[in-house]
């Protein structure tokens, strides 16, 4: 069944090869839960140094995907790949950045103690020189003795990034990272994400909901059906950057790959009622 | 605006509180002296108040109180040690909790004072059976504490430090533990006050005639002067709840993050 599945399903080839080499590759991954089948064959390329994002109706298992390729959980079908080698646990130089800032960063620690967590093994001095760097990358100095609980969620969430940073990973993912921060913190830490990947070339793969920030923030959106979702089509983004929340948004361009993902999206959930 | 229930200032508490305690202590001391209340050994609260005044300058006594706190904080301390430990482990190991579930739920109603004088026998007199014997009754919501507390480790900061590549070892260390620590210390507070209790009442049963125990035993055995006895006990009273006020302290300024787990 599976098998069938993946040549229904080939890799939809994206509009335009601008993008680098594979940073991440998913094949063919499944993932059911006893009889619920939670993401069904997922095949898609995450090019390198690049912004992904994949979009996809709530409850499409876009979580599942992420828990999957971070190595926190198994595919029970299918593979994952990264930088070539198979996903077996948690691949070295990865972060994540969860929806939850508060859950996510540690109540005990204050912001400096929670950005070294990840590089607790370094050398003491260049342990400090990184926090320092990623701190000011997010621009929290000044900030380092607060705990978190005592900031507001976007400066939260910059912490959270700010760790991910520290830990200088190769792939950072975002589980909704901006759900739950209000509109303007949201765009400002869009933003700041752009500026922070093309500063650094990290390759980024973000999981939303939203349709808006998928296009906004994305080089390449991989759009999944609802449950068990299957990949709807692969689009690569070819807006211009650097972007911004006026021009970019009201650019004819935007406004088209915009009414074009929600429409995959609409025709995939009348198509399968949940 | 006006509250429901206005808070009332710091001040007004504190009066209220002294004219409480004062009070009570006066309708006492008149129900006594006007013959309403006509039972022998019932102590006027002015008898006790000099009896502390005796018993202040008594090296014997301060002997007795520095016993027992000794003996009630080296049980204290093993508690701690062992059911952090224990706790911490069947938190993190359902296998544990499953092999050490019943054990714990047979040993933990078993009255520990009971279990003193087998104590005495294994190991002869001292403050060692007697300090066993708190610890014995203080294990508990200290093991308990902090098992619900690694058990209920917000699972999103758990997968946080698993992404960033530590083992389950590690994310015990690091996330599990420290986490669950203000539930521990709940813990020691709970065991703190029952470990008072138990350390009087097994120096009562079991002791040697040392700590504060020994001392009331002594007294009330001559008969001579209860309102020492009344005194005595009085002090420890007093003791336990400065312990308790300096521990609430000390949740406020070690444990002060708490207010940032996530509910």
């Amino acid at each position: 069944m599976t098998e069938t599945r993946v040549t229904e399903n080939p890799v939809p080839r994206a509009a335009s090869p601008a993008a680098g080499s594979a940073e991440l590759l998913l094949d063919g991954v499944s993932r059911s839960y006893g009889d619920n089948l939670a993401v069904r064959s997922i095949s898609a390329e995450v090019p390198a140094s690049k912004i992904s994002v994949i979009v996809g109706p709530s409850g499409c298992g876009k979580s599942t995907l992420l828990r999957i390729i971070s190595g926190l959980d198994e595919p029970t079908a299918g593979r994952v790949e990264f930088e070539g080698v198979p996903v077996k646990g948690v691949p070295e130089g990865l972060a994540m950045v969860f929806q939850d800032y508060s859950r996510s960063l540690f109540p005990w620690m204050r912001v400096d103690k929670n950005v070294a967590f990840p590089i607790k093994h370094l050398p003491a001095k260049e342990r400090a020189e990184r926090v320092r760097f990623a701190i000011e990358e997010v621009g929290l100095s000044g900030k380092e003795k607060l705990y978190p609980w005592q900031m507001s969620g976007g400066m939260q969430q910059r912490v959270a990034i700010a760790r991910a940073l520290a830990s200088h990973p190769k792939l950072l993912l975002m589980d909704e990272p901006y759900a739950s921060v209000d509109a303007q913190t949201r765009a400002d830490l869009e933003d700041l994400l752009m500026r922070i990947q093309s500063e650094l070339g990290i390759t980024v793969l973000v999981v939303t909901h939203d349709i808006d920030e998928s296009v906004y923030l994305a080089d390449r959106i991989i759009v999944l059906s609802a449950p068990p979702s299957v990949v709807a089509e692969v689009i690569d983004v070819d807006l211009p950057r650097p972007r911004d929340h006026i021009a970019t948004k009201t650019d004819p361009r935007f406004v088209e790959i915009r009414g074009h993902v929600t429409r995959l999206l609409r025709s995939k959930e009348h198509a399968t009622p949940v | 605006m006006k509250l429901l229930h206005e808070p009332l200032s710091g001040r007004s508490q504190a009066v209220l509180g002294v004219v409480g305690v004062i009070g009570t202590a006066a309708v006492w001391e008149g129900l006594i002296r006007s013959g309403l209340l006509d039972v022998a050994g019932l102590p006027l609260p002015s008898g006790v108040i000099s009896g502390v005044g005796d018993l202040l300058p008594d090296e014997t006594f301060w002997d007795a109180v520095l016993f027992t706190l000794g003996e009630w904080m080296l049980g204290l301390a093993i508690a701690t040690g062992v059911g952090v430990l224990l706790g911490g482990l069947m938190g993190a190991f359902r296998s544990l909790f499953v092999a050490f579930e019943w054990p714990v739920e047979a040993f933990r109603v078993l009255p520990s004072v009971a279990v003193g004088p087998i104590l005495v026998l294994l190991i002869g007199q001292g403050m060692l059976p007697l300090a066993l014997t708190v610890a014995l009754s203080c294990i508990w919501p200290i093991l308990l504490n902090t098992m619900y507390g690694v058990r209920g480790t917000d699972t999103t900061a758990v997968m946080t430090a698993k992404t960033f590549g530590n083992s389950d070892l590690a994310v015990l260390r690091k996330v599990k533990i420290p986490s669950a620590l203000p539930f521990a210390f709940t813990g020691v507070r709970i065991a703190a006050s029952i470990g008072l209790l138990v350390a009087v009442s097994a120096e009562l049963l079991i002791g040697g005639g040392d700590g504060i125990g020994g001392y009331i035993l002594t007294n009330t055995a001559n008969a001579t002067d209860l309102d020492l006895v009344y005194a005595a006990t009085l002090v420890a009273g007093v003791l336990g709840v400065a312990v308790n006020l300096a521990m609430a302290k000390v949740d406020d300024v070690v444990f002060g993050w708490k207010k940032g787990l996530a509910q």
